[in-house]
């Protein structure tokens, strides 16, 4: 959501350039650990965990710290915190890149169509956008969960659904922006058909706002996939960050660790993708980052 | 006591050790003198639809509508009837007739007098037409005579011996003739804002918000009731009612309708105790139901196998947090007038399932897995998840996968009892005061109807049941029809179309400022015309 | 130039007539996708053991009629402005909706004024003190405000203030049964509100606290600032004088987009709170199939939207001339 700020007209910068100024960046810089640190998480899971997530390995409610071998204590059921934070980064990074990768790829395209071609394609696309952003977002994405039952997959589909109207608006703007430049003009005139236009002139120029977008998109559904395990609508089968704060909801005042911990790790993540969302908005808008 | 006993047994001590201390405080205020006045408030979720139970007996509605109603009896600890609107009652030889004398001198909320006409309208154009429940309870009566203003008499094609069991008023409500009689009773406005004869009236209902009941100033059991008013909170997230009752703002929650683990907790508190009498009329039994139109759980072998893999010990502490006793049969154990342990039993013995696959000839693959299963459960609360979080562990552990899945309230019921979409379903349901009303659904064959939530969505099919089942239903000798009850249960025990899991204890939440609010085996259900508040 | 603002409000209201006709559509069949109607569910609640009954119950609601027939007759009776009837809660889903609309109103719109009041002053401080200590301070603290899940907030707000404090009540919408009036009951309702106000603000605060703060670096460098700095004022004086009100633009738009956002976030916040508004209404009405409600609630909602985007886009037509409404 911070990078629906429009990102200004992008030089594309070089690619030297880009790492020097992003590695300038402590918060960026600060922002790529964390996310690192919950990737090598996701990936090591069986590595650094002898448990499964769902294995009742010891005594329900046992506090972190309190039983050597299991560092962040375990769940209601007896389950080991550490490997469902392990393995919940799994599927809470798979809901957030996958959705917002489905989100890229549909808003991509209706922008970048609805630009290019105007007219009537432009109108309808647009008013369709519009249908769904006039929705509020958790509600559509609360219906369609529960209309096609909770599963890793269908949150996905609802989290996407949500999201790619604002790629679209965002890539259907640069496409404006773009379609009047002098080479895409120059293009058109030594008569390169539309679809090679947008795929090699247009999109890759409307990258570097489309990826900063995407990585706090990412955060974002990573916090919707949450609000919705909240209200009961997360796959009972997969272990996420929203299903283990949804499990420990109950036990809120009794042992607080238990929601604390995923909470924490959502916390960290949405707060890395935010950094690193930033990071890259500035390295690539080296003009933003002079002042 | 005996009930009191036997729960402190099966309880974790500290539960037992709230318990002794409120049967010292219960001793202690039943001598102490009912005080007027006060506001209780009540901790509620969910809203109910609307407030009368003679059309639909939701929780919710009976909660509250059972204290804008009374019954023609109510009922004590032992589910045994006791007077209310009706001051007597006599059941013929043949138990083909049953008269009631009705108290004098009761009027409805609007002024109007009660009387027989009410309770014969009510039975023949409520109970028996369009409640839920009524239609199969009442399905024997022929016609009701009113010989006078006071005297009611039910006529039975045959008997009928569990409608003496039926009667409270959360069950059987008494709704005013004047006006409901040339209604459509669907769609009166009296449903919403009911006139009843109880202890309290209905006064305020703000949706979303809040529900108040005001004293009914002419009830007829003067001085009772004791309380101003009652007031219901709807409070949609459970760890806010625990705030609501931690923080005093409200003093009471019933059927365990705060997170069990908050339920603990506020256990401990100096102004909150807990409760786990009061549901007898309810009888709350948690089973794992087959279906057994599966091919591979139509073999008797594996849902012994299923049975021997779950451990009940496992499901009633961790998963019900100790509010429970582990099952031993589908009579849930209130019911100790029919319910019986002399049944099979699938003691926990993983060597045993395995043995039973391997005979039932389903051996692993190469990945250790003998079939898998879809399992629904039903969603009502975060037991049923971690419930199903254990069945799917219990049951990989004999090589039976499990996808578990999630859903709403009306896709469960849809996939289950309509589609018949699933393999194993886990639910609680009422037993009821009587296994006829409350058990015999999930058993007989004729009630095998796909569309119809909570009947045999097991498709449990047994000549043999049947004719036991029928027997129980007009057996009007007490013994005898406990005698084709025991039968009942060990057959249900040996075919093992579901499993019972857990005979739940539900839990009232209480601020110990309120007194008397458990006082049969409608608990907070009652009309609550003996609860009073001590200052 | 009067009457061109009314064709271009003329012409919103046509377009967004046509909006909220497509989302009835759409969401109609959306919604009779899900297994199961709204017979299902009160059925199972109250055990209802007879088909026949189902039948009589499903007749009545009208839900034995082909689809496209009930369609037909949903989109012919909204055009009446009638939304249908809650078989749920046994009334008309206008009365329903609307009855739970204020609730929601004050919700938003008092989260919406304490995010762009704290927003304000803590990105122009923030843009003032650009890359020192108190702009690292506000970033982090607004970066965590972003980041922490709005419900985790809402209950963690619940422990300390209503339970270890006792300051505040811990939800509803009032003190139930106090029957206060006049002065001392907007007192009551202001004690209620504020929870969940606070909760539901956060993340909206962290959100305008950058954009005020990014707009603001941006116009602190034009030309007519400099000059009035020149002419001698006062940094703050010029923040909040000259650079804050052009810096402001952005985060009106924001708040025009975020609407939808924000009812869709106070369905979380509704339910922590038990307050009685739409988005609660909304997400009971999802899980019991009732329909017609969540049908109004989506259909009041996206008026709500398309209302407020048409009055932030006449604002910032007011707010810079530059812009030419067409």
């Amino acid at each position: 959501m911070l990078a629906s700020i429009p990102a200004s007209n992008s030089v594309e910068p070089t690619r030297s350039g880009f790492w020097r100024r992003f590695a300038r960046n402590r918060a960026a810089v600060i922002g790529l650990v964390l996310v690192l640190i919950v990737v090598a998480m996701a990936l090591l899971a069986p590595y650094l965990s002898a448990n499964g997530p769902w294995d009742m390995v010891q005594r329900p409610y046992l506090w972190p710290g309190d039983a050597p071998g299991f560092l962040l204590g375990t769940d209601t059921l007896g389950r080991d915190l550490f490997s469902g934070l392990l393995y919940g980064a799994r599927v809470s990074l798979l809901i957030g890149l996958v959705a917002t990768a489905t989100a890229v790829l549909i808003g991509t395209a209706v922008g970048a169509v609805a630009g290019y071609f105007g007219g009537w394609t432009d109108t309808i696309l647009m008013r369709l956008t519009e249908i769904i952003q006039t929705m509020p977002p958790m509600i559509l994405a609360i219906v369609i969960v529960a209309v096609f039952t909770p599963t890793v997959t269908t949150v996905m589909l609802a989290i996407a659904t949500i999201s790619w109207p604002a790629i679209a608006r965002l890539v259907r703007g640069e496409t404006l922006r773009l379609r009047n430049t002098e080479f895409v003009q120059s293009c058109l005139a030594l008569g390169m058909n539309d679809g090679r236009i947008i795929l090699t002139q247009i999109l890759p120029n409307c990258l570097a706002p489309v990826v900063v977008t995407a990585s706090v998109m990412v955060s974002s559904a990573i916090l919707i996939e949450a609000g919705l395990a909240f209200l009961g609508l997360s796959d009972p089968d997969m272990m996420s960050w929203g299903l283990m704060i949804a499990t420990g909801r109950e036990a809120l005042r009794t042992a607080w660790y238990i929601v604390t911990i995923p909470g924490l790790a959502i916390l960290f993540t949405v707060l890395g993708l935010n950094l690193l969302g930033d990071g890259l908005n500035d390295a690539l808008n080296p003009r933003l980052k002079e002042r | 006591m005996m009930r009191l006993v036997q729960n402190i047994c099966a309880r974790s001590a500290l539960v037992a050790l709230i318990l002794g201390l409120w049967s010292v405080a219960y001793a202690h205020s039943a001598q102490a003198e009912p005080q007027h006045g006060g506001t209780l408030t009540f901790a509620a979720n969910p809203e109910p639809p609307m407030l009368t139970s003679a059309l639909s007996t939701a929780g919710p509605i009976q909660w509250i509508s059972g204290k804008i109603f009374d019954g023609l009896v109510s009922y004590d600890f032992d589910l045994d009837p006791v007077p209310e609107l009706a001051t007597s009652w006599v059941v013929s030889e043949d138990g083909k007739t049953i008269t009631f004398t009705l108290r004098d001198g009761v009027t409805w909320h609007d002024g109007e007098p009660f009387t027989s006409a009410d309770v014969a309208y009510s039975v023949m154009n409520i109970w028996k037409e369009i409640h839920s429940r009524g239609r199969n309870t009442y399905a024997n009566v022929e016609s009701v005579d009113t010989p006078d203003d006071l005297t009611v008499v039910l006529n039975l094609s045959a008997p009928a011996p569990y409608i003496m069991n039926a009667l409270a008023s959360i069950e059987s409500q008494i709704l005013p003739e004047h006006l409901y009689a040339g209604t459509d009773p669907q769609t009166n406005p009296a449903n919403n804002a009911p006139v009843g004869t109880g202890p309290f009236k209905f006064g305020e209902w703000e949706r979303g918000n809040f529900l108040i009941l005001e004293r009914n100033e002419n009830y007829w059991d003067q001085p009772k009731p004791y309380l101003d008013r009652i007031i219901y909170r709807f409070i949609p997230d459970g760890v806010a009612r625990s705030a609501a009752l931690e923080a005093g703002e409200a003093d009471m929650s019933v059927l365990s309708t705060v997170p069990l683990p908050e339920i603990q907790r506020l256990g401990e508190l100096d102004h909150l105790d807990l409760e786990t009498r009061g549901y007898d009329y309810h009888s709350i039994t948690a089973y794992l139901a087959f279906n057994l139109e599966k091919e591979v759980l139509a073999d008797v072998r594996v849902r012994q196998a299923i049975a021997h893999a779950l451990d009940l010990n496992i499901i009633t502490n961790v998963v019900w947090l100790g509010f429970g006793t582990p099952a031993t049969g589908p009579f849930h154990h209130n019911l100790d007038k029919f319910q019986t342990d002399d049944v099979t039993i699938y003691p926990f013995d993983l060597e045993k399932a395995e043995e039973l696959l391997d005979e039932a000839s389903y051996p692993r693959d190469e990945n250790g897995v003998r079939f898998s299963l879809s399992h629904s459960y039903l969603p009502f609360g975060q037991q049923f998840v971690s419930l199903a979080d254990y069945v799917r562990q219990a049951l990989s552990k004999i090589g039976i996968e499990v996808e578990t899945v999630n859903q709403d309230y009306g896709t469960y019921v849809t996939r289950v009892f309509t589609d018949r979409d699933f393999d194993i379903t886990t639910f609680f349901a009422n037993n009821q005061s009587d296994p006829t009303i409350g058990v015999e659904r999930f058993y007989w064959s004729g009630n095998f109807k796909p569309g119809v939530p909570f009947s045999n969505g097991a498709a449990y099919q047994s000549d043999e049941m049947d004719a036991i089942l029928e027997r129980t239903r007009t057996e009007i000798d007490t013994d005898a029809r406990r005698q084709a009850f025991v039968e009942m249960q060990q057959l249900a025990m040996k075919d093992l179309p579901y499993v019972p899991l857990v005979w739940v204890d539900m839990v009232t939440v209480y601020n110990t400022r309120v007194k008397d609010h458990t006082t049969g085996a409608l608990g907070a259900y009652s009309n609550m015309a003996d609860t009073y508040i001590e200052e | 130039m009067q009457s061109r603002t009314l064709r271009y409000v003329g012409k919103r209201l046509l377009q967004g007539l046509l909006t909220i006709v497509a989302i009835a559509g759409i969401n109609f069949l959306l919604l009779n996708a899900l297994p199961g109607d709204v017979v299902d569910v009160l059925a199972g609640e109250a055990d209802v053991a007879d088909i026949a009954y189902l039948e009589e119950l499903r007749a009545r609601f009208g839900l034995d009629q082909p689809l496209h027939q009930q369609l037909l007759s949903y989109l012919g009776n909204l055009a009446q402005a009638d939304l249908g009837y809650s078989f749920r809660y046994n009334e008309p889903v206008l009365d329903l909706v609307l009855g739970r609309l204020p609730a929601t109103l004050l919700l938003m719109v008092s989260a919406i004024i304490l995010a762009a009041f704290f927003g304000i002053v803590l990105g122009v401080t923030a843009a003032r003190f650009a890359n020192r200590l108190p702009d690292t301070l506000i970033s982090v603290l607004s970066l965590l405000a972003y980041a922490t899940p709005v419900f985790w907030i809402g209950l963690m707000l619940i422990v300390a203030f209503s339970i270890k404090l006792t300051w505040l009540p811990s939800g509803g919408f009032s003190t139930v049964g106090a029957n206060l009036s006049g002065l001392s009951y907007v007192a009551d309702v202001a004690r209620h509100m504020i929870l969940p106000t606070v909760t539901l603000a956060l993340f909206y605060m962290a959100l305008y606290t950058r954009i005020i703060r990014a707009s603001m670096l941006e116009v602190l460098q034009l030309d007519f600032v400099r000059a009035a700095r020149a002419r001698g004022m006062t940094r703050r004086g010029v923040a909040y004088a000259h650079a804050l009100p052009n810096a402001i633009l952005p985060m009106i738009t924001m708040v025009g987009i975020q609407v939808g956002h924000i009812l869709g976030a106070a369905v979380l916040v509704e339910t922590v709170f038990s307050w009685p508004g739409m988005g609660r209404l909304a997400v009971e009405a999802v899980f019991q199939r009732d329909f017609n409600t969540l049908l109004g609630v989506l259909l009041l909602s996206s008026v709500l939207v398309i209302l407020t985007n048409l009055i932030v886009d006449l604002v910032y037509a007011r707010l810079d001339p530059r812009i030419e409404l067409g």
